[in-house]
């Protein structure tokens, strides 16, 4: 899901800058609010665990594999969107500057992808399913389910846009292939919160039985 | 990805005529050449561009006296996805181009068209360079480094703050990573066995990304407080001290910024 660089017209990636930007100051300003010395680990170590999680090739079908996205399980943790973009932000950063995995010119349009719509469908999906289904895991499983998928289908309209890619084989595509991994996304994120939730629920910004106002 | 970041980092912290440059310079030469890579139009023209830079990179590469195979190792990790968006080019029309004449016919009503063909060429071209410039910048400056220089440079406190912190638990991370690894071989349990039930597989993946998230943040909290107990703390970067360029790195950036204009430029109207 992570565009590379010169996937994207240089005109077209300072537009996804510009908007991405308008986010992170957003989610800087939550981080300036909320990052407390007890806080800090948290982040920093939700990032890394995010990063990690993103290392971890799962199994798909036909020998193929893909990686998780983390948006939903960062702002269900965190209790806020602003807290997905805050930290997928510093997961692109350093996947882009160190390991040239996404780019430079494109992290405007990887960080609305991953960290706006990955964490704005994440968490208010979450929000809304809790309210109406009752439980947190399956709330939380459907919630990164859509946190997955969403974010690609972003990614192929961008690359239509670009003239990078043709949108219905990427939608088709994309959207085919993020919809398994989402499946297995949203059975991770889901199983991740029920251990985060019994073994240290202090950890959890909203209770896992509890629904933020 | 991850367990190649203490492989990294070792290489960033050799020693050359590259490593020894300011972490500031190369990260914003690094940043000018790949905006110029991306803002080059899409022409065959690129691959001039692509022949000037990427000699610029392998004379870099050669003056940072690392391995070749260390850039191909690097440069394979990262490939997949911007690879796969390249080959399938070749089986689609794209509006940059008016018409369109098929170099192969393939069963299935497949075509392979000649303009597709050259248009993923120049994404190659073009993604070659900016993965290189990637690659070069962050084998030859350990990340802490660049991280003080994007905080010289502007970057909010409370980002490198963080960057730091994640890198910190990166490396915890990795370890953790390998023993976690190193226990699930050692049960015979891989994720892409099929002969384990599906539900099994994604069970024990859940456990085990669950067990390794706390497992890390109880490893984070007891390193962070043996941090502020050193004298470290939320607000210890605003007191990094200054570090103006002296006159020969502003002269090299200069020099730097000019010829990536020059270059890009120059190949352009020379071959219009």
């Amino acid at each position: 899901m992570h565009i590379p660089d010169a996937f994207l017209p240089i005109g077209q990636a300072i537009v996804y800058w510009i908007i991405a930007l308008v986010f992170f100051a957003l989610a800087l300003r939550w981080a300036k609010r909320e990052l407390n010395e007890a806080r800090i680990p948290l982040v920093a170590v939700l990032a890394a665990g995010i990063f990690a999680l993103q290392a971890f090739n799962l199994p798909i079908a036909m020998g193929t594999s893909g990686h998780l996205v983390g948006g939903a399980l960062a702002a269900i943790v965190l209790g806020s969107p602003y807290g997905a973009v805050f930290i997928l932000t510093l997961v692109l950063i350093i996947q882009g500057f160190i390991f040239g995995d996404g780019g430079i010119t494109v992290m405007g349009a990887n960080i609305i992808n991953m960290g706006v719509i990955g964490g704005f469908v994440g968490f208010y999906s979450y929000k809304g399913l809790k309210a109406a289904l009752g439980s947190p895991y399956i709330s939380a499983g459907i919630a990164a389910w859509l946190a997955c998928v969403i974010p690609a289908l972003a990614a192929s309209v961008e690359l239509f846009i670009a003239g990078t890619f043709p949108l219905v084989p990427g939608l088709i595509a994309m959207g085919t292939y993020h919809a398994v991994i989402g499946v297995i996304e949203g059975a991770i994120t889901a199983i991740a919160l029920y251990l985060i939730a019994t073994v240290r629920p202090d950890i959890l910004e909203l209770p896992a039985g509890a629904v933020a106002s | 990805m991850i367990e190649l970041l203490a492989s990294i980092e070792r290489d960033a912290g050799g020693s050359s005529i590259i490593h020894g440059i300011d972490a500031r310079i190369k990260l914003l030469v690094s940043i000018a050449v790949i905006v110029a890579a991306v803002a080059y139009p899409y022409a065959v023209s690129v691959y001039w561009f692509g022949l000037l830079f990427g000699g610029v990179l392998v004379i870099l590469w050669a003056a940072s006296r690392l391995s070749p195979r260390t850039y191909l190792q690097r440069f394979l990790m990262v490939l997949p996805f911007g690879f796969f968006l390249i080959v399938f080019q070749i089986f689609f029309k794209n509006p940059h181009y008016e018409s369109f004449s098929p170099l192969f016919v393939l069963p299935a009503g497949m075509t392979i068209w000649t303009e597709s063909v050259e248009f993923a060429s120049i994404l190659m071209v073009k993604f070659v360079i900016c993965i290189s410039c990637v690659i070069l910048l962050s084998s030859t400056t350990p990340i802490h480094d660049l991280l003080r220089g994007a905080r010289r440079l502007g970057l909010p406190s409370v980002v490198v703050l963080s960057l730091g912190m994640m890198v910190r638990y990166l490396f915890v991370f990795a370890g953790m990573y390998d023993r976690v690894g190193a226990a699930l071989a050692a049960k015979n349990f891989h994720p892409l066995d099929a002969s384990l039930p599906y539900r099994y597989r994604i069970r024990t993946l859940g456990y085990t990304i669950g067990m390794f998230f706390i497992r890390s943040y109880e490893q984070g909290e007891r390193t962070y407080a043996c941090m502020l107990s050193r004298g470290y703390g939320a607000d210890c970067l605003d007191a990094l001290p200054p570090k103006p360029f002296t006159a020969p790195e502003r002269a090299a950036l200069l020099f730097s910024f000019l010829f990536v204009v020059a270059g890009a430029v120059g190949c352009w109207v020379m071959t219009a």
